[in-house]
């Protein structure tokens, strides 16, 4: 196997990178999960998305069976609400089935349905995984996700996770932003209240916080930065704010990159300041050695995977994100990633090639604009190739990416 | 990626709901997590008993005592259930409950919890709902300063947030104050004061004092990047000069001086870059050549001595002055 490089004997090169490891271990955490590891029974659509894309950064889907790959596609859709025209709009993704009855009994299943919401950042990421596993997303009705979206849009242009019960911020308008690229449809979504929002959230750092004016923060400003992109709204900063969030985003650099200034280093900001970076087409100006010097730091030799810091445990989360930091840097062995969706570049382009797909069809039927139609012509007539992402290239000529 | 151990809350003397009297009218619930599910947690018995009567009362509708202290139990085990919240909160709404006894629970779940999302949206609610935020100062304060993380974001944020809707700026200045005396690198803390200070409003007199706070503090801790940050904010964003650094000559003094006595801190660094590029970029007077060289000297010293892992960056920033020189002079010529 090809992918076998941490195998090589030679003591002058650089520590490796256990390529084959980190993709057991992801493969692992797509089967069964401990009891330790209950309280993430609400997001277990975001450890199927670290796990299937980290995989498939490692170049390694392979490794999931056919059978398995279809169960994983199979149990995501399962997550699916479709409300009615008489329900509220939580049309999107459920990360976990905990609120899903094992009855026949309809009048349960009924009463169940009031407290079955789709969820934002599930919905990205169980988007995410099936564009990376080669579905053509045809049993998805965009119209109704995308009306969920639009319906967790609050009047200060923010978003919630989902239709009742949840906090508003910047993770969330991320989410939206990817879901509505994805499914290239931004239909009620208000992005001028979207950019309103995240403008206000710039700090006198020229870092960007979770809303208004909390502290400035990686993680928060990737998913301002990135949003920014996705919606085309990037240009409407000025070219000296960009600069100066370059600076901010360049200072965060200590070996590896820290989220704030004045704290520890922590793998998962290689991927979040890193992609933030490359957004600006500034990653070229970081430390490539010393931030793949860090992310080895916390890798596992023994079981695979990274952790945030030296000798912590690893877990799927600090792995996918600490690889997809070292395929910032042109890590051999790892497929390049597209920074603001998150995913590989091959996954991408599988995804630009359903929009082409999906924009023909809609020229084709005429004036006939109904997104909830095409889907059902495209459920007809695209059962084709799930597979053919697996040989389309990993380059692009995207603007979405920068050289690195 | 946090573990669950549920023991250390419920204790040892747990008594299934099936052996509840009680609970006897209820038929538990399973989940159906498809014919074959992927990524399966491999859960308790409690966490699944208590989960299969959760399903089961919510199926049913039910907002009573009882189904509160089950939502007790269920979001023990797992407190990043929001649903499980929202039914929680519906059910408070139905018995009319008597929030304060709610605000009781939550700082001690926040106590235990004080990095989840869900625990502190159920608390902003309760807050809402009972209208009264005198609670929230002290909540936030013991979760930065008590427990051990004055970085804590949720609790800024929260903070943050009680201060803004229900007007408690008042002493909050003394706070930040105080934890930036503990800490002068606690981050959190300068952007509070920039809230705070922001709120006030930027009259020349404040400006002028967060200035002077801002270089007291660097004078004690040159190589400080939040009291730099903050310093720098403070002039941009305030109406008073423009933004811009060179309209406010005591800093400009305050950083010339320190870089003098041989002070190569990267911050400081950065601050005369910036100064300095403004100056160029400002003036249009015959010594532009000589501020530029200014620039390209300290970019070169930060990336050859003094900041060598940006030293990509800090060539970049030389090349992109000279851009922006030679368009401008470009212009002038036609």
């Amino acid at each position: 196997m090809s992918y076998h490089i941490d195998m090589e004997d030679n003591s002058t090169e650089p520590e490796p990178v256990l390529l084959s490891k980190h993709a057991k271990n992801l493969l692992r955490f797509l089967n069964m999960l401990p009891a330790r590891m209950a309280s993430h029974d609400n997001t277990r659509s975001t450890i199927v998305f670290f796990a299937v894309c980290g995989l498939d950064v490692l170049n390694s889907l392979n490794l999931v069976p056919p059978k398995m790959r279809q169960d994983i596609i199979d149990w995501i859709y399962g997550g699916l609400v479709v409300p009615r025209d008489n329900e509220k709009r939580c049309g999107g993704f459920m990360g976990c089935r905990a609120m899903v009855p094992l009855t026949e009994n309809s009048e349960v299943l009924e009463c169940m349905r009031k407290y079955q919401w789709g969820h934002l950042a599930m919905t990205y990421t169980s988007i995410a995984v099936l564009v990376t596993l080669g579905d053509d997303l045809s049993r998805l009705d965009r119209k109704s996700i995308v009306d969920g979206v639009a319906a967790v849009q609050r009047p200060e242009g923010s978003f919630s996770a989902c239709i009742d019960g949840s906090e508003d911020d910047m993770r969330f308008v991320y989410c939206a932003a990817t879901i509505c690229h994805m499914l290239d449809y931004w239909g009620d979504v208000d992005k001028e209240a979207m950019f309103q929002f995240i403008e206000k959230s710039l700090r006198y750092d020229y870092g960007f916080s979770q809303e208004l004016e909390g502290e400035a923060h990686g993680g928060t400003t990737f998913c301002a930065l990135a949003a920014l992109q996705l919606s085309g709204q990037l240009d409407r900063l000025h070219a000296a704010t960009l600069e100066r969030i370059k600076r901010w985003l360049i200072f965060r650099q200590v070996d590896g990159f820290q989220g704030r200034p004045n704290k520890p280093v922590d793998t998962c900001y290689s991927f979040w300041i890193g992609a933030s970076l490359c957004i600006l087409n500034g990653f070229e100006l970081t430390d490539y050695a010393k931030n793949r010097e860090y992310i080895l730091s916390t890798q596992d030799t023994l079981v695979g995977g990274f952790a945030k810091w030296p000798q912590a445990t690893p877990d799927p989360f600090h792995t996918y994100l600490g690889l997809c930091g070292l395929a910032f840097t042109g890590e051999p062995g790892l497929s390049a990633v597209m920074p603001s969706l998150n995913m590989s570049m091959a996954a991408y382009v599988h995804l630009q090639h359903l929009h082409e797909v999906w924009r023909s069809k809609s020229n084709e039927g005429k004036e006939d604009h109904d997104l909830t139609l095409s889907s059902a012509v495209q459920q007809l007539k695209l059962v084709e190739d799930g597979e053919a992402k697996a040989t389309t290239a990993t380059t692009s000529t995207s603007p979405l990416i920068s050289a690195q | 990626m946090g573990d669950s151990s549920d023991d250390e809350y419920l204790g040892t003397e747990w008594i299934p709901y099936s052996e509840r009297a009680e609970w006897a009218d209820i038929a538990p619930l399973a989940q159906d997590d498809g014919p074959n599910p992927v990524v399966s947690i491999a859960y308790s018995q409690k966490f699944r008993e208590v989960f299969d009567f959760m399903r089961a009362i919510i199926a049913k509708g039910e907002k009573s005592q009882r189904a509160l202290d089950l939502t007790t139990d269920a979001l023990r085990l797992n407190p990043a259930n929001y649903t499980v919240w929202q039914y929680r909160r519906d059910i408070l709404r139905e018995l009319k409950a008597d929030l304060n006894v709610e605000l009781d629970y939550l700082s001690e779940v926040i106590g235990q919890n004080s990095k989840n999302y869900q625990v502190w949206h159920h608390r902003r609610v309760i807050v809402e709902m009972l209208d009264d935020a005198s609670n929230e100062l002290e909540l936030t304060e013991n979760a930065l300063i008590n427990d051990g993380d004055a970085k804590n974001y949720h609790a800024w944020q929260h903070r943050q947030w009680a201060i803004r809707t229900f007007n408690l700026y008042d002493s909050e200045l003394s706070f930040v104050d105080r934890l930036i005396g503990e800490d002068q690198r606690n981050n959190s803390a300068w952007n509070q004061r920039f809230f705070v200070i922001k709120h006030l409003g930027f009259n020349p007199n404040l400006v002028d004092q967060e200035l002077i706070y801002a270089m007291n503090r660097i004078r004690i801790i040159k190589n400080n990047e939040s009291a730099w940050n903050y310093l720098v904010g403070v002039i941009r964003q305030s109406p008073y000069g423009n933004g811009l650094l060179n309209n406010h000559p005591a800093v400009v003094e305050f950083a010339e001086e320190l870089y003098q006595a041989g002070n190569r801190s990267p911050y400081l660094m950065a601050f005369l870059i910036d100064l300095y590029q403004e100056q160029t970029m400002q003036n249009e007077c015959s010594d532009r050549e000589q501020k530029a060289r200014k620039v390209y000297d300290i970019c070169d010293d930060m990336a050859s001595k003094h900041d060598v892992i940006r030293r990509k960056y800090w060539q970049y920033v030389a090349n992109h002055l000279k851009d922006q020189l030679n368009k401008s002079s470009e212009k002038a010529n036609q």
